[in-house]
């Protein structure tokens, strides 16, 4: 039991890094999209709400093969790690996008219309007025996606990046002898040990807007 | 093997897919009502072990559940053939899924219905299956969608244990032709030509729901 | 209050000339050829029953409603309806003509300090120190200093509303727009309000204010105009038109009104 532990443990760092890489690049990569999502011109926003749709459309599975299979430049594939953060980013950023949008679209009309009455330019009113509140309110949202992706991690194991899950399988393979639900127990734990602060850190910034509201 | 060769075989394992998809989310669906009135519950011995099997389901990822039943349940000296481990599976996760959302739609029913349903004197059991319940499982019903959707696209972890559905007659057919990109890409045109229409659906419903609340 | 509210030269206050304005929302005529003149320094009182186009008059006026057809003047600046309006004469506008509204809309995520100065950074260029004395100035003035370092969501309604009018005046406007600053208010709320309208009617300020509060209309303001259907169905002296309506209409809405 304590060697499947220690197995299963080594994969951590790992679930852990494709996780914030993934996120990062979401979180980034959202802005772009979201403010495609509410251009004014309608063709062009309609155009980024199919692919938001198609992204979010397609198993995260299917993406991560489409990716590590699918690229090559030359004879040079993507390594495991790359094909699976740049998958894993693209569908955060397609996630993260909607969620940001709705972040803007629940903002009272008045605000802007202070904005506006007031005087203060577009960029002014966007950057200074609407976006620090549309964040805030999308943070709760934010942070639950975050604990989605962390178990979303796991499916990078099926490309064959070395995290919890891949240790898993391989410790399973590798010790016929003990039952092969050890090491994927100790990873369920481990996972919902993991979400615990995140899940916290949530309820703690749910209850401070709350309180400034 | 070009594209037309292999379409039959993406095509059957696209009926595995929707085959998976319709139990996991039909008896899944029931034992998260169950979960969640578990949940609601004001009994201790009813209210924990609901929790726990619902914290569980959601905080592990579902591949990781599709792993521990395939793996896990032979110990047990239960064989379970690969499609049905993945259905056992699959159901375990929407299950919790879908029993927080039930909860959450049967809680924001209006504390006012039950108060006018005591008022008028209706037995307990009889408010909450005719009164409370059929509002909150509508209240649900747009996440419950959701959750279906997802539920369809989750079945493609079920590649990881062997199971003939979508994702894994596409990894076949990719390891034979080697075209990666045009195999993968048509079967995530598939998954989406169901998902994305569908999710248009059930924005329209949410929000038909919206207007006749009122 | 000894000091006045603002030290503006009172021959900087704008007049607000309304023309032939009709603005239509499909198939609804929500303002059927508005014509309104605002004197320099005057108070204008806008009354009549809900859904007579008082507060879509008034949101013309700094063009959060764009009219279909006619002129709005604001001092010197003309626009047109109709044409297509640049963001430059836009912003323009805006920033000749303050606006309080109902529902106060502070930014919550500033403090009441930084709520005044922001604006006045952006719009005036003044520096962040310059900006913030004269918030604090102001706020003296109103006698909420003290809720300077404090957020929106600490004040009450009546704190909130003040807040607001001195956000619009610390960018110096030319003419000021109320639209129905007391209604969200209680009505021993509201008092406090309306007495900073009052001091602020008398320094000069032109203002234009939609309102339910028949007691300022008919003591503070200088001219009524009563609406009804999208149309003015009669102006004039406040103290005449709420002891002697001409119109039928008039008298049908004020006896409602002031019997409460």
């Amino acid at each position: 039991m304590g060697n499947a532990f220690i197995a299963v443990l080594m994969g951590l760092p790992m679930t852990l890094l494709v996780t914030v890489v993934a996120f990062a690049i979401g979180a980034i990569g959202g802005i772009p999209i979201m403010l495609g999502l509410r251009l004014r011109f309608a063709p062009l926003a309609l155009l980024f709400r199919f692919a938001v749709d198609l992204i979010r459309g397609i198993p995260p599975i299917v993406w991560l093969f489409l990716i590590y299979f699918g690229v090559q430049i030359g004879a040079v594939r993507l390594s495991a790690f790359t094909a699976a953060v740049i998958g894993l980013g693209i569908i955060s950023s397609a996630y993260l996008a909607e969620i940001y949008r709705g972040g803007y679209s629940t903002l009272p009309k008045g605000q802007l219309e202070a904005a506006h009455a007031l005087g203060l330019g577009r960029a002014t009113t966007f950057l200074r007025i609407l976006t620090p509140q549309a964040m805030r309110t999308s943070l709760p949202s934010i942070t639950t996606y975050l604990m989605s992706l962390i178990k979303d991690s796991s499916i990078a194991s099926t490309i064959g990046v070395m995290d919890m899950v891949f240790l898993s399988n391989q410790f399973a393979r590798q010790n016929p002898t003990t039952s092969g639900i050890v090491p994927f127990f100790i990873a369920a734990l481990v996972y919902l040990i993991v979400s615990i602060p995140v899940a916290v850190l949530s309820r703690r910034l749910d209850a401070r807007m709350s309180r400034n509201a | 093997m070009d594209l037309a060769q292999y379409l039959p075989r993406l095509g059957q394992g696209l009926a595995v897919s929707l085959q998976l998809t319709v139990i996991s989310v039909v008896i899944g669906y029931v034992l998260g009502t169950l979960l969640a009135l578990g949940v609601s519950s004001r009994r201790p011995w009813l209210h924990w072990p609901c929790l726990v099997v619902v914290e569980f389901g959601r905080g592990i990822p579902a591949l990781v559940v599709l792993y521990m039943v395939y793996f896990g349940l032979p110990s047990f000296g239960v064989l379970l053939e690969n499609f049905a481990a993945a259905a056992a599976g699959l159901t375990f996760t929407v299950a919790a899924y879908s029993s927080e959302m039930i909860r959450g739609g049967i809680a924001s029913v209006p504390k006012g219905q039950r108060e006018a349903a005591d008022a008028l004197g209706l037995a307990p059991a009889t408010t909450f299956v005719r009164v409370i319940l059929p509002q909150g499982l509508r209240s649900s019903i747009p996440a419950l969608m959701g959750l279906a959707i997802m539920s369809f696209q989750g079945t493609s972890l079920a590649y990881s244990i062997s199971v003939a559905e979508l994702m894994s007659q596409a990894y076949q057919v990719s390891t034979i032709t080697f075209q990666y990109l045009s195999v993968y890409g048509v079967t995530g045109l598939i998954f989406a030509a169901i998902s994305v229409p569908l999710t248009w659906l059930s924005v329209g419903v949410e929000k038909r729901l919206a207007r006749g609340a009122r | 209050m000894d000091q006045p509210l603002l030290t503006q030269a009172l021959d900087l206050r704008a007049g607000v000339e309304i023309a032939h304005l009709k603005k239509s929302f499909g198939d609804n005529h929500v303002l059927k050829d508005i014509s309104m003149s605002v004197k320099p320094g005057s108070v204008t009182a806008l009354i009549g029953p809900s859904g007579s186009g008082k507060s879509t008059l008034l949101r013309c006026v700094n063009l959060l409603e764009t009219p279909d057809s006619g002129t709005i003047t604001v001092g010197d600046t003309t626009i047109r309806a109709g044409g297509a309006l640049r963001a430059a004469e836009l912003l323009a506008l805006r920033r000749q003509v303050g606006m309080v509204f109902q529902s106060f809309n502070l930014f919550p995520h500033f403090t009441v300090l930084r709520n005044v100065a922001f604006p006045q950074e952006r719009i005036l260029g003044r520096s962040k120190e310059e900006a913030e004395e004269r918030a604090l100035t102001l706020l003296d003035r109103v006698g909420l200093k003290d809720k300077a370092n404090q957020h929106p969501g600490q004040c009450s309604g009546g704190q909130q509303q003040r807040i607001a009018i001195v956000r619009a005046l610390a960018l110096n406007p030319r003419a000021m727009l109320f639209d129905e600053p007391t209604s969200a208010l209680d009505p021993e709320v509201g008092v406090e309000v309306l007495t900073v309208m009052r001091e602020l009617a008398d320094t000069g300020m032109t203002m234009i204010v939609v309102t339910h509060e028949m007691h300022f209309a008919r003591d503070v303001s200088d001219h009524l105009v009563v609406m009804a259907d999208g149309r003015i169905i009669e102006e004039g002296d406040p103290k005449r038109i709420m002891s002697d309506p001409r119109q039928e209409r008039t008298r049908r809405f004020l006896s409602a009104v002031l019997d409460r």
